[in-house]
């Protein structure tokens, strides 16, 4: 076995690997489900790999590794004090702890002591994402939105109607008249002008994904193809 | 029952100061102390996630594996997602170890094997969608036609042909540019910022104990 074999194997496996799931095209059959079983598999068991090796063990090397060097292996404490390196150690199983509670939500009796876990994930998860949705978007576009307005006075202000409209679609504001429910005439005025600005932007989006999509398809048919007139060739 | 409170009342509680640390961390200066403790918070649940992910393929293989075992409807690609999961385990720990021919020596498999199977899988599946969102556009028009479904046909048809690159059809590669500069930079703004409120609204009620729902 040389290099060069490994990638033969490699182009035959991705060759055949693309036919099975362009036989979808036909219809649901054995091959395509074959090849998305195949697909569950090594994605799962790369994203472990990759777990594995990028975040849990340089983890433990700064932590709990470098305090059983100093402990055990009598390695170099690097002038830091015990206390130091015990609290290291503990820090390090720390998340450890947090993945021994989330395991006990498989058992129905101690599911509730596994939201402890989750708490602390669902904590911090929702701080950044409050601090993610304020600093990296709101606050943002909302300035872009504003700024457009300098660069032409007719296309900022499309712009500044559009995105405002866009949000008041999605508002549910409504009153009491004459027995009924109903929203304002404003409010369905400018939902009715979002709801332009909405359709056009989904079908732009769609428009883009077909885009994308058709060039990964005349990637993938060219690889194939080059791989197989290359063997054709000899 | 009343254990049940007492572990719901915790949960709360550490929600509510775990996402308070978070937030004061991530809103002051870098290389202060709260700054510090989340920049080592967010490390743990970074971690916490990696284990997360042993846990997600630990239940993975063990459905797939009551699935074989019970010869549950379907349980031969049970056993194709088994095996693949755990060849490529123990093809990256023979990586490591270092195990293959002179030939071989020093050659990683495990990326050749990525490269072949993941890599060709996922764009053999986005090569698909093609086929599927055309197909999807024109089931729109046939089913029924409503001004919106015009409107968004007409915003397809258009970002579309104005990418083709046809001679003397400046005014419709203007006309898309113009589409996508403005009224759909638009509609993406107004969509996005109403993303960014909604995530806010519900953040705050997670951590002012408001919404509890997430523990089932």
């Amino acid at each position: 076995m040389t290099p060069d074999n490994l990638d033969l194997i490699a182009g035959w496996v991705s060759l055949v690997l693309t036919l099975f799931i362009f036989s979808y095209l036909l219809g649901d059959n054995v091959l395509y489900r074959i090849a998305v079983h195949v697909l569950v598999g090594v994605a799962a068991g790369y994203a472990v790999v990759v777990a594995v090796e990028s975040v849990i063990v340089p983890w433990l090397n700064q932590t709990l590794g470098e305090t059983l060097d100093v402990f055990i292996f009598g390695g170099d404490a690097e002038g830091r004090s015990t206390l130091t390196l015990t609290w290291l150690g503990i820090l390090g199983i720390f998340p450890f702890l947090i993945g021994a509670l989330m395991l006990l939500k498989y058992s129905p009796q101690y599911a509730r002591v596994g939201n402890l876990g989750m708490a602390f994930i669902i904590g911090v998860g929702t701080a950044v994402a409050i601090v993610g949705a304020v600093a990296g978007t709101i606050i943002p576009l909302t300035r872009e939105a504003g700024e457009s307005i300098e660069d032409s006075a007719l296309n900022g202000l499309i712009i500044m109607v559009g995105t405002i409209t866009t949000l008041i679609y999605f508002q549910y504001y409504a009153v009491e008249r004459g027995g009924d429910i109903v929203r304002p005439r404003i409010i369905r005025t400018a939902s009715a002008v979002g709801r332009v600005f909405i359709t056009l932007t989904l079908g732009a989006l769609y428009a883009g994904a077909i885009l994308t999509s058709l060039a990964i398809f005349s990637d993938v048919i060219r690889d194939q193809l080059q791989f197989i007139l290359d063997r054709v060739g000899g | 029952m009343r254990r049940h409170r007492l572990t719901h009342f915790l949960a709360t509680i550490i929600v509510i100061s775990s996402g308070i640390v978070m937030l004061i961390g991530l809103s002051v200066k870098p290389g202060t102390m709260p700054a510090d403790l989340a920049s080592f918070t967010l490390e743990v649940v970074s971690v916490t996630a990696a284990i997360a992910v042993l846990l997600g393929l630990l239940n993975l293989l063990t459905v797939h594996l009551n699935r074989f075992i019970k010869a549950e409807h379907g349980w031969p690609y049970s056993i194709i997602t088994l095996f693949t999961a755990i060849f490529v385990l123990v093809l990256r720990m023979l990586d490591h170890v270092d195990v293959w021919p002179d030939d071989m020596a020093g050659e990683q498999v495990s990326p050749h094997l990525f490269e072949a199977v993941q890599v060709s899988l996922e764009s053999a599946l986005a090569a698909l969608l093609v086929f599927f969102l055309v197909y999807a556009a024109y089931r729109l028009m046939r089913r029924e036609v409503t001004p919106w479904h015009i409107l968004f046909t007409m915003a397809v048809v258009i970002v579309l042909l104005g990418w083709i690159p046809l001679e003397n059809t400046e005014a419709l590669a203007d006309l898309r540019e113009w589409l996508v500069q403005v009224p759909v930079s638009a509609g993406a703004r107004g969509l996005l910022i109403g993303v960014g409120l909604g995530t806010v609204t519900v953040g705050v009620r997670v951590l002012i104990g408001q919404d509890r729902s997430f523990w089932g």
